[in-house]
């Protein structure tokens, strides 16, 4: 159901919080002695204008357009999961682990479906205990990134490692489970294509479903949920299966289309990252690929910034804090004035 | 006697309603007057442009003759003008003490101190009459008692005009008649008191003067000693006022709804009720009287599916021996209007139409394949709305923005069209003007001669004896009766809440 009216205040809130962002970024620019206006074009310049530089844009939202999908359905349901991390790399251990068993015939579709199973099964974990025992599902979530990480940095050591042993990695997976290129010449995937889809299903999920709706109610007052007959409980818990589902669909992704391989670090920040491209897209899902594609932006960017004008320039993370910062303050005064 | 506060002109206009049209009013030092009138006269646009909340769109605002325009809580504080809610704006986890000071920064700019100022509040809660020691949290008291705290916290900021909003519709008998008292002490001291209600006993028990507003305007004024209550209700309906006469409905039926030795709790609390046992037969409106917080809020949460008994059963005949919860009990054919409307029933910023197909979104015909429908509900909101006489600009506002009386009316019309066999209704006319509560108790009627049940939870007596057939009265933890209600009187009942 709607609550549409008041979504072009938002927008304007979220094109300042952008702003914003931009300009304490351009301060630091300042600070570290070169001229803003020639890091923004540089960044721009080989983010956007030239072609290559759109293809890594565009590799780089995939993940991040998946995982904030899956944040911001749990958010919506007011559940914190700020696992998204863990959920993604336990979703790609699982896919990589099974996709040597799996019949060529449904090697690409079960990796993904694994992928979904192991970062949902993850998320679980975090749903079930909140849902049943009210334990909180943000401090859940941040161990539980731990546990995975040092669970990949074991598996590509131990159990998984790569037949010669040489590397920490894993051996490639079957070229029947991987991604094709989606335009030649470029690293870009048919993940874009699965990140759309996904966007278009969870649009219709939130937006149009019974359980979208029930998710909208529980994460505004759980208590007229249950008025309503809603079973809280239960919808905590799938909003979290959801959630993680999305966060391992994303880490399947990456290694079916980019790494085609697990290893050490494949996925870096990824999930604090994805909690960012939700907010910023307001929980909406319709408006997350234009988010990640805006962080894919800025990481492509700074990159080059590197290169280019030797500025050693983590504007991601500054801007991602920002993001993050001004995001709460901008739904927190939208908050109050609804009260009001 | 020179007005200490006036108000020359005040005009408000939202989307779609003019919500004041040059409104005026004066209320001197130690007067008391009443602004009266139906839910969206208008009177709580008056009172939030005096408390600063509020800016009109044209008029002055005067005090000590000096015009003012108060932008902020804060500004008309340090004007003098206190302002007590509807809906209290206390922090529950805060002491009495911590609540008074709180927001005034006399008390201490970063830190609460309200043991500095130990001797005002002490006078103050002494003052009110307030039993509770400075260091209960809110909390722990009840709504009463809170009134009295939000009463202390304006004259802790030395208001000298103070306006209470709909002071007693949450207060017992007794307790209006205590805040009765503080009236009049305050006036007595000088205070200008501005009290805004619809109930003419109010009017007639501590106001000097009374305002009535209709539509948006003041329709007449007039002293209270010299003026007739016919008069006032004239005026408060724009004509005269058709209350429902007592119907007695068929031989009642079937028990829909059997509850055997009972005991309510709240989970980790104490026991609130016990040894419940009536029956709830189709054709009946079964009335639950009592003071308010003797059990039957949970009470009325437990036969909704909500809160599981401490002890005991209910069972429900038309769910045919499946665990009851609160979904099945609605598909059976269960409304509730709970007595918490802001914490339970619906969501301010959800539209009218999403706050139907929140407890429709389970019903057959609202969802097909897991995707909801949308026209459905449009249909029934429009439905309800027209037939409630609901005042809103659309279908898709936000409710929040709808006066409570219009939030009420959609939620008994939501709720009234899941009860196709129970309806339960915690206080359904409270906050509501004479013509709504003449309109929902026909309403109440209505449901039971189809053959409904009813169990009624009200504090007012009167009422209870306009609808109900039978009558039980909740008081220290346990349920009297219930018995007929042409076999008691008025005296007997009013006996029994107070024993």
């Amino acid at each position: 159901m709607d609550d549409r009216v008041t979504d072009w205040r938002g927008g304007l809130g979220m094109a300042a919080v952008v702003a914003a962002g931009l300009i304490i970024a351009a301060l630091f620019v300042l600070a570290a002695g070169k001229s803003p206006a020639a890091v923004f074009r540089v960044m721009l310049g080989h983010a956007v204008a030239t072609g290559p530089g759109l293809a890594e844009v565009m590799v780089r939202a995939v993940p991040l357009c998946l995982a904030g999908l899956g944040v911001a359905v749990a958010f919506r349901c007011n559940v914190f999961n700020i696992g998204a991390d863990g959920q993604l790399v336990v979703g790609a251990i699982l896919a990589t682990a099974a996709a040597a068993m799996l019949p060529p015939a449904l090697a690409l579709v079960g990796f993904l479906v694994c992928g979904i199973i192991g970062g949902a099964a993850y998320g679980g974990i975090a749903g079930w205990l909140k849902a049943r025992f009210g334990v909180s599902e943000i401090i859940v979530t941040i161990m539980q990134n731990y546990i995975a990480i040092q669970l990949l940095t074991w598996m590509v050591r131990g159990p998984m490692q790569e037949k010669m042993g040489m590397f920490p990695r894993s051996d490639a997976i079957p070229g029947a489970a991987m991604l094709d290129i989606l335009v030649t010449g470029t690293r870009v995937h048919w993940g874009i294509v699965i990140a759309l889809a996904a966007t278009g299903a969870i649009h219709v999920l939130m937006r149009h479903a019974s359980f979208g709706f029930q998710v909208t109610v529980v994460g505004r007052n759980p208590l007229v949920a249950r008025f309503a007959g809603i079973r809280d409980r239960r919808i905590v818990l799938l909003a979290m299966l959801v959630s993680g589902g999305l966060a391992g669909l994303a880490g399947a992704v990456e290694i079916a289309g980019l790494h085609h391989r697990l290893q050490d670090d494949f996925a870096p920040g990824f999930g604090l990252l994805a909690i960012a491209v939700a907010l910023l897209a307001r929980l909406e899902p319709l408006a997350v690929p234009f988010s990640a594609l805006l962080f894919g932006i800025l990481h492509v960017g700074s990159g080059a910034v590197q290169r280019e004008i030797g500025l050693p320039f983590p504007v991601v993370w500054i801007f991602e804090a920002i993001v993050i910062f001004g995001c709460l303050g901008v739904t927190a005064v939208g908050r109050r004035k609804v009260t009001a | 006697m020179a007005a200490l506060l006036e108000l020359r002109g005040i005009t408000k206009r939202y989307p779609g309603v003019l919500a004041n049209d040059d409104v005026g009013l004066t209320v001197a030092a130690g007067e008391v007057v009443a602004v009266l009138g139906e839910n969206g006269a208008g009177k709580s646009t008056v009172m939030n442009v005096i408390a600063g909340l509020i800016r009109p769109d044209a008029g002055d605002m005067l005090i000590d003759g000096r015009p003012v325009r108060p932008r902020s809580p804060r500004e008309a504080a340090a004007l003098g003008v206190g302002m007590v809610h509807q809906h209290f704006k206390l922090v529950p986890t805060m002491t009495v003490a911590e609540n008074i000071v709180l927001g005034d920064y006399r008390a201490g700019r970063l830190l609460l101190r309200p043991a500095r100022n130990a001797a005002r509040i002490d006078g103050l809660c002494a003052e009110l009459g307030l039993a509770a020691a400075p260091g209960t949290p809110v909390g722990d008291l009840d709504l009463g008692a809170r009134q009295k705290v939000e009463i202390a916290k304006a004259l802790f900021r030395d208001a000298r005009i103070l306006i209470l909003d709909e002071p007693t519709a949450i207060l017992s008998r007794q307790e209006c008649d205590q805040l009765y008292e503080i009236i009049r002490r305050l006036a007595a001291r000088g205070v200008a008191v501005v009290l805004i209600s619809h109930k003419l006993d109010d009017v007639f028990a501590v106001c000097d003067r009374v305002y009535v507003m209709r539509g948006g305007r003041v329709v007449g004024e007039r002293r209270v000693a010299d003026t007739a209550r016919d008069d006032l209700v004239r005026l408060v309906v724009g004509g005269t006022l058709d209350l429902p006469r007592r119907r007695t409905g068929a031989a009642p039926g079937a028990p829909l709804v059997s509850v055997r030795d009972l005991a309510l709790r709240r989970p980790g609390g104490p026991i609130v009720l016990q040894d419940v046992s009536f029956d709830l037969r189709g054709g009946e409106v079964l009335a639950v009287a009592g003071v308010e917080g003797n059990g039957q809020a949970e009470l009325i949460e437990a036969l909704a599916g909500l809160l599981p008994p401490a002890t005991g059963r209910i069972d429900y005949g038309f769910l045919h021996g499946r665990r009851p919860d609160a979904r099945r009990l609605r598909q059976g054919g269960l409304g509730h209007v709970p007595g918490d409307r802001h914490g339970m029933a619906v969501l301010g910023d959800l539209s009218l139409e999403a706050n139907v197909m929140l407890t429709h979104f389970h019903m057959p015909g609202f969802a097909r394949a897991g995707l909801l429908r949308r026209q459905p509900a449009a249909s029934l909101t429009e439905g309800l709305i027209g037939r409630f006489e609901v005042r809103t600009p659309s279908t898709t506002t936000a409710i929040g923005r709808l006066s409570g009386g219009n939030q009420q009316k959609l939620v008994v019309g939501r709720e009234l069209n899941h009860a196709t066999r129970v309806l339960l209704a915690a206080h359904p006319t409270r906050g509501l003007d004479l013509r709504t509560i003449a309109f929902m108790q026909g309403q109440l009627l209505d449901h039971r001669d189809r053959g409904g049940a009813v169990l009624l939870v009200s504090s007012d007596l009167a009422e209870i004896w306009r609808v109900a057939d039978r009558v039980m009265v909740a008081a220290s933890g346990r349920l009297r009766g219930p018995v007929a209600i042409d076999e008691v009187t008025v005296e007997e009942v009013g006996s029994w809440m107070t024993a």
